[in-house]
């Protein structure tokens, strides 16, 4: 395929998808100088290498980039070339207009058919991944063709095929990313990790689903990992864990039985007061006056 | 019908088993709870957490297990890891969390005690080797490093204390776990002044110092109606999962020792005198009064060969490491005993007994061009059972030991068991699928409520049932590497210094 860049503001093609600022393939047939500076993303960038070799800087970590590998820069995040060189070679990219909601969200927008849970799930393994590159992703390149396709044609049905596509890329990534981190191999560190993500977001209403995305298993396999490992389900653990906060929240005076059911993750104060005590034998406000009264 | 509960709380996981009175396992359920490690040397434990994930677990296998079977529970005998330190304040509450065994903030302090004369002197009276995981010596960091938190403590507790006063009110200690303290004077059974004086602290803001049969006092109302228990259930203190695990596999007397490998390892004895050792190699734990639990601890018994596969394993089918584990063991057993030559240390978590060095670090030693993978495997495990021989060395120069008993999910393995006999010369016994420490607590219940007249009585119940014996002609070979691995153990001391230093 020859070069070609479609943007947002002057590419009529994307008329119908204002959540695509920019899609294109370069094909670079000499060394340029100051032709690939670094700058901060506004968006997610996706980009896929098609031919040749590229040194390009991440969020400030260098990696070289071989035909099908993918490289995924989310919002906010510098990306470039070191020294500004735009090396031989051609590359294939988007950059969708994607934008972070506080520090572990993405909001995608209405064109997704994504879930609310599992676009969740997404957020938070594309956040919490720590290497941007997805070495010989195929896949990447495939989906890319298929959009560029789509838009050049214009046959029917092309829009609702473009936005599919999209969520497709995103969630064979994300898959991707799961499987590299290989959690079996360390299921103790991988434990740690959840226990640390959940206890950061310990008022979120965590499912099943996402505690398992977030580690890159399959819910069934997750279940029983989990089980295996700790003796409890994934949700009673969280209970625990719940609980186990509360209880030193409630050794502190000052905080209302409500905040501290809210901030622990239970969705109402008559919630929190049942858990409590079904676990402890006593209610909240039992167990705070044993521990201030004696002050 | 009548059962005894015991509750095993342990460096990752609390497991709650219940016995009927003949020592039959009637069910068991284990439940975790996370180490933090907010720094490189911390290691610390929510004491909020594990108590509520131990209510968590017992309530669950009451409910379905012990109720639905109609049993009525008699006692609930606890055990615990042991050198673990919790401040608590003048109402009771955690200070923030409890510092574990494994915690290994406290160099300074233990360095100092040990190059003093008091150190000697401290060690004789209390047994317990001047470690970072003494809490003699956590205590004393606390006192020069977190000031207020010092200032507002009023009881130093270990944590089975604090879980135990969660249920009853009582601030009890056992003499098993105060003899882990390094405070504890083991001879006089009475609190070491010079050691309370190293440490900062007064004899009352210590629990009470009572024997392992101890009950500690009724259960709290609250908790008497969430588990469903009534108020005559007695709740033994119990001991040390040390303790605990040599009496569980049934060891009363002389001549045998046993070796627990799970994560870590140790290499124990059981008598009626401390093991008084010049160089300061040994622990010395009561189990009660004139029976001492002597022996060594390692830091690198089953989480070395973990970490072997981890990075050399075969993950194709990436979601079992146990899987992993045993392919690797099949390519171990192609290889002869002693690896052609190839030697591990296996110190990639420094070491404790019988070397204490705290800057140890691992080395493969004697590779050539025939070597390969496998060989690497054969290696690393047997280096991690020599270090287990190494300690048992160290222990023979006092105790005469013609038998030996294993436990543990790693020295449990058939590969491993064989591999101990061999490198010891000496049988040694084990029952598969046994949990030691909880058959301890069992023994020390019934004995409690008089099924059995003493310990010793107990102890002979135990029945273990496999026995690996030694090969003469394996032992040989092992013995002409194991010189090498025991010489070089020592000899890279300075080496090992620099390198720490370096990392």
């Amino acid at each position: 395929m020859n070069q070609f860049v479609l943007k947002q503001d002057s590419s009529e093609e994307l008329r119908l998808f204002p959540h695509i600022l920019e899609l294109g393939i370069v094909k670079n047939t000499s060394i340029r100088l100051n032709a690939f500076p670094k700058i901060s993303v506004d968006g997610i960038k996706i980009f896929t290498v098609l031919e040749g070799k590229f040194e390009w800087c991440i969020n400030n970590g260098l990696f070289t980039l071989f035909p099908n590998d993918v490289a995924v820069i989310l919002p906010g995040q510098e990306f470039g070339s070191s020294n500004g060189v735009l090396e031989i070679g051609s590359y294939s990219w988007i950059h969708l207009n994607v934008q972070r909601k506080g520090s572990n969200e993405l909001v995608m927008g209405l064109w997704s058919s994504l879930s609310e849970s599992e676009c969740n799930a997404i957020s938070k393994i594309l956040l919490a991944n720590e290497s941007p590159i997805l070495s010989k992703f195929i896949d990447g390149a495939k989906i890319l063709k298929l959009i560029q396709t789509e838009l050049a044609n214009q046959e029917l049905g092309y829009h609702a095929r473009v936005n599919h596509f999209i969520d497709e890329l995103f969630i064979l990534i994300t898959r991707q990313l799961t499987k590299q981190s290989n959690p079996g191999r360390d299921f103790p560190k991988t434990f740690m990790d959840l226990e640390q993500a959940l206890r950061q977001n310990l008022s979120h209403q965590w499912t099943v689903e996402e505690m398992a995305a977030l580690v890159g298993l399959g819910t069934t396999l997750f279940n029983e990992k989990v089980k295996s490992y700790s003796g409890f389900s994934p949700i009673n653990y969280l209970i625990n864990i719940r609980i186990s906060e509360a209880i030193k929240l409630l050794k502190r005076p000052g905080i209302s039985l409500t905040d501290i059911a809210l901030d622990t993750g239970f969705y109402s104060s008559q919630h929190f007061s049942t858990t409590f005590k079904k676990l402890t034998g006593y209610t909240p406000s039992e167990f705070r006056k044993n521990h201030l009264s004696k002050k | 019908m009548k059962c005894i509960v015991t509750i095993e709380l342990g460096t990752n996981a609390v497991r709650v088993f219940a016995f009927d009175l003949d020592g039959n396992i009637i069910g068991s359920l284990k439940g975790y709870y996370p180490t933090f490690h907010t720094q490189p040397d911390y290691s610390e434990q929510d004491p909020d957490q594990v108590f509520l994930t131990m209510l968590y677990v017992l309530k669950n296998l009451l409910n379905e297990t012990i109720y639905p079977k109609k049993y009525k529970v008699a006692c609930i005998c606890f055990s615990s890891y042991m050198h673990s330190v919790l401040p608590v304040d003048k109402h009771g509450n955690p200070l923030g969390y409890a510092i574990t065994w494994s915690d290994t903030r406290a160099k300074k302090e233990s360095y100092e005690l040990k190059s003093s004369s008091a150190g000697k002197t401290i060690y004789k009276a209390t047994g317990t080797p001047l470690h970072p995981m003494s809490p003699l010596i956590k205590i004393a960091w606390i006192k020069n490093n977190d000031k207020d938190r010092f200032k507002q403590t009023s009881k130093i507790l270990p944590l089975k204390s604090y879980i135990i006063q969660q249920l009853t009110g009582e601030y009890m200690v056992d003499y098993s776990i105060a003899s882990a303290t390094g405070l504890l004077n083991i001879h006089k059974i009475k609190w070491e002044p010079d050691a309370l004086k190293f440490a900062g602290i007064k004899e009352n803001m210590l629990p009470d110092l009572v024997p392992v049969f101890t009950s500690a006092g009724k259960l709290k109302k609250a908790y008497q109606t969430s588990l469903g228990l009534s108020a005559d259930t007695k709740i033994i203190v119990g001991s040390s999962d040390g303790c605990m695990a040599i009496l569980g596999d049934g060891v009363s007397g002389n001549g045998v020792a046993t070796i627990t490998i799970e994560d870590s390892g140790a290499v124990r004895v059981m008598g009626d005198k401390v093991l008084q050792d010049e160089k300061q190699r040994f622990f010395n734990y009561l189990l009660t009064e004139n029976c001492y639990v002597s022996g060594g601890p390692t830091n690198n018994g089953g989480i070395i060969f973990e970490w072997f596969t981890r990075q050399f394993g075969d993950f194709k089918n990436p979601f079992d490491i146990d899987h992993s584990m045993q392919e690797l063991i099949n390519d171990a057993l192609k290889v002869p005993p002693g690896s052609d030559g190839l030697i591990f240390l296996p110190y990639l978590l420094a070491e404790r007994a019988p070397i204490w060095n705290p800057n140890a670090r691992g080395v493969y030693f004697g590779l050539n061009i025939k070597h390969e993978k496998t060989h690497f495997v054969r290696a690393t495990i047997e280096g991690i059972l020599y270090e287990i021989y190494s300690i048992g060395k160290t222990l023979e120069e006092h105790r005469n030991i013609k038998s030996l008993s294993i436990n543990g999910s790693f020295g449990t393995m058939p590969f491993c068991t064989q591999m101990v006999a061999d490198i010891y010369n000496k049988p040694v016994r084990l029952r598969q699928n046994f949990h030691s420490v909880s058959f301890g607590s069992f023994l020390l219940s019934a004995t409690e409520m008089g099924i059995y007249k003493s310990l010793d009585e107990a102890a002979k119940k135990v029945v273990l049932t496999d026995l690996y014996l030694p090969d003469k002609q394996n032992h040989k070979k092992y013995m002409q590497y194991f010189k090498i691995f025991e010489r070089l153990s020592t000899k890279l001391a300075p080496e090992f210094e620099e390198i720490a230093n370096l990392q």
